[in-house]
């Protein structure tokens, strides 16, 4: 069974850089299991990353200096070094400007880790209006843990202290998300079948529970601009749920098997699911077409066999910041860099028992956390983008498809707006 | 940019190192000319590298793209010197929504080659 389309000869593609490792440091006692990393994250302005260390403890570092010490020490940085506490250029005293190591011990399994922010991500706004209706004291930045048992802590980053005890989900939380707008709306996915809302401005309160998945309930994630939230599970689920009214707009038919992992575009004009049935499908998310198939498994799949034990699970996809680029993990032991017009991968590195992965803020370095509680890190291919594709972004960041089909241009440049090419 | 006042007069003759590209509403950008080269349309104009130019002056006058939009043509030159192929941080650089259509269009009309 082959990794690559038959055209493809395997080692013309070319390896990713490798820029460092963290390592989960040794366990006081041997267990099968409980050790694994089902979950890494990026704070949303750079500051910090998160992974579930197993053991069901959270690791908080600072990634600037994560990444010095990569550069200094060589790839290789075992968890427990001495944490070095590397003030930023303008410290002038408070707390915030001394981005601090932590370990969060979280009382249990760990499965789901999502940074909110109250600083809307750039990306979601067309036109810069901040229109907070509540102003913190300081720009607040916290991490919500799902856990095995159901319940959502938060915590806050800078200090490491609980904030708040989600509780309402009767099974494993997930999957988290925070909305891209600031709003610290948080969505959370669990296997009781339900997706839950909750608004974190309002001490948690928990606004709304989207019912509709017959089965476990894998990942969700929103668009860009905060209006779509797209939730992923077992039994080939893949729903669009309407974020205003909280209504489901539509459901995504494609795949074969389980459903486990999704994500946005930066302009929100596609959608990236991942699969058991060896697939990963990039859709356009206004009128549900596939725009293209990246396979793991060739010759491809039969339905049966895709949708059974084909020992090529496709575990994580992200979508890069530049809008052009998409990682995808899978059970052979690779991790995949695609270009979103090319179905075979442009990049891939070497990874074992990979469960998850997360494109950097700044969308350099690519995070994959496994099967033992480590995380890996690789450089992006990166390059820059032409400008009629910057152009595309950015009129797909105020433009659904529908619109743009009724635009007054030439047909090409309508189905390269539409992402068609 | 110091060289840019003496360059202006580098404009002229068919080995000019840059090329005045002139808006619809009468902004002049001198940009070099093989970054300006890469545009099917701009070459013809100007006749390719190295070649005398029908017009001697190498000025490209664009009638349709206004200012707003030749501008950021120009900053995307930049920008791409800018960012060579290997790094690995590349900033986005920000088109406004406004102008972002009647940029791919235009785009498009140039011809352009860029990948």
């Amino acid at each position: 069974m082959a990794s690559f389309p038959p055209r493809v000869n395997e080692k013309e593609i070319v390896r990713s850089r490798t820029i460092g490792e963290l390592l989960a440091p040794a366990a006081p006692f041997d267990k099968k299991c409980g050790r694994e990393n089902w979950t890494v994250a990026f704070a949303p302005d750079g500051s910090y990353f998160a992974w579930s260390q197993g053991h069901r403890t959270v690791k908080l570092v600072p990634w600037s200096q994560c990444l010095q010490n990569f550069l200094l020490h060589g790839t290789k940085n075992v968890t427990n070094s001495s944490s070095l506490r590397l003030p930023r250029q303008n410290s002038d005293g408070g707390q915030k400007n001394k981005p601090r190591e932590h370990i969060i011990d979280c009382g249990d399994i760990v499965w789901s880790l999502a940074f909110g922010s109250s600083v809307p991500e750039k990306q979601s706004r067309c036109v810069n209006i901040e229109w907070h209706r509540f102003r913190f004291g300081q720009d607040q930045l916290l991490l919500a843990t799902g856990l095995n048992n159901g319940r959502i802590k938060i915590w806050d980053v800078y200090t490491g202290k609980l904030l708040l005890n989600l509780v309402d989900h009767t099974e494993v939380v997930r999957d988290l998300t925070f909305a891209p707008d600031g709003s610290l709306i948080l969505v959370s996915a669990s296997r009781d079948k339900t997706l839950r809302v909750w608004d974190l401005k309002d001490d948690g309160n928990m606004m709304k529970v989207l019912r509709g998945h017959q089965n476990w309930v894998y990942s969700c994630a929103f668009s860009p601009d905060s209006s779509i939230l797209c939730s992923v599970g077992a039994s080939k689920a893949v729903f669009l749920w309407n974020m205003d009214k909280y209504t489901m707009i539509r459901k995504l038919e494609g795949h074969h098997h389980d459903v486990v992992a999704c994500d946005f575009s930066p302009d929100g004009a596609l959608l990236a699911t991942a699969s058991y049935d060896t697939r990963v499908y990039i859709w356009d998310p206004h009128n549900g077409d596939i725009l293209m198939e990246f396979g793991h498994l060739f010759p491809p799949p039969t339905p049966i066999f895709a949708g059974g034990a084909n020992d090529r699970w496709v575990r994580s996809v992200s979508f890069s910041h530049d809008g052009l680029h998409v990682a995808s993990l899978a059970d052979d032991k690779m991790v995949r860099f695609w270009r979103i017009d090319e179905d075979y991968p442009v990049q891939v590195a070497p990874l074992s028992n990979g469960l998850c992965c997360a494109f950097s803020t700044d969308g350099s370095v690519l995070a994959a956390g496994t099967h033992d509680g480590s995380v890996y890190f690789w450089a992006t291919p990166r390059q820059v983008p032409s400008l009629q594709h910057l152009c595309r972004m950015s009129v797909r960041r105020v433009m659904p498809t529908q619109e743009v089909q009724e635009l007054p241009i030439p047909s090409k440049l309508l189905e390269f707006l539409s992402y068609r090419i | 940019m110091d060289g840019e006042e003496k360059t202006c007069g580098g404009c002229e003759g068919p080995d000019a190192m840059y090329v005045k590209l002139i808006s619809s509403d009468g902004h002049e950008f001198i940009a070099k000319r093989e970054h300006a080269l890469t545009s099917g349309t701009i070459k013809t104009t100007l006749g390719g590298p190295g070649q005398s130019a029908v017009n001697e002056t190498n000025e490209v006058n664009f009638r349709e793209i206004p200012s707003r939009v030749l501008s950021k043509v120009c900053m995307y030159f930049m920008y791409k010197v800018r960012y060579p192929n290997s790094s690995t941080e590349v900033p986005e650089l920000p088109i406004a929504p406004e102008i972002a259509l009647e940029l791919l269009m235009d785009v498009s009309f140039l011809d352009w080659e860029i990948k």
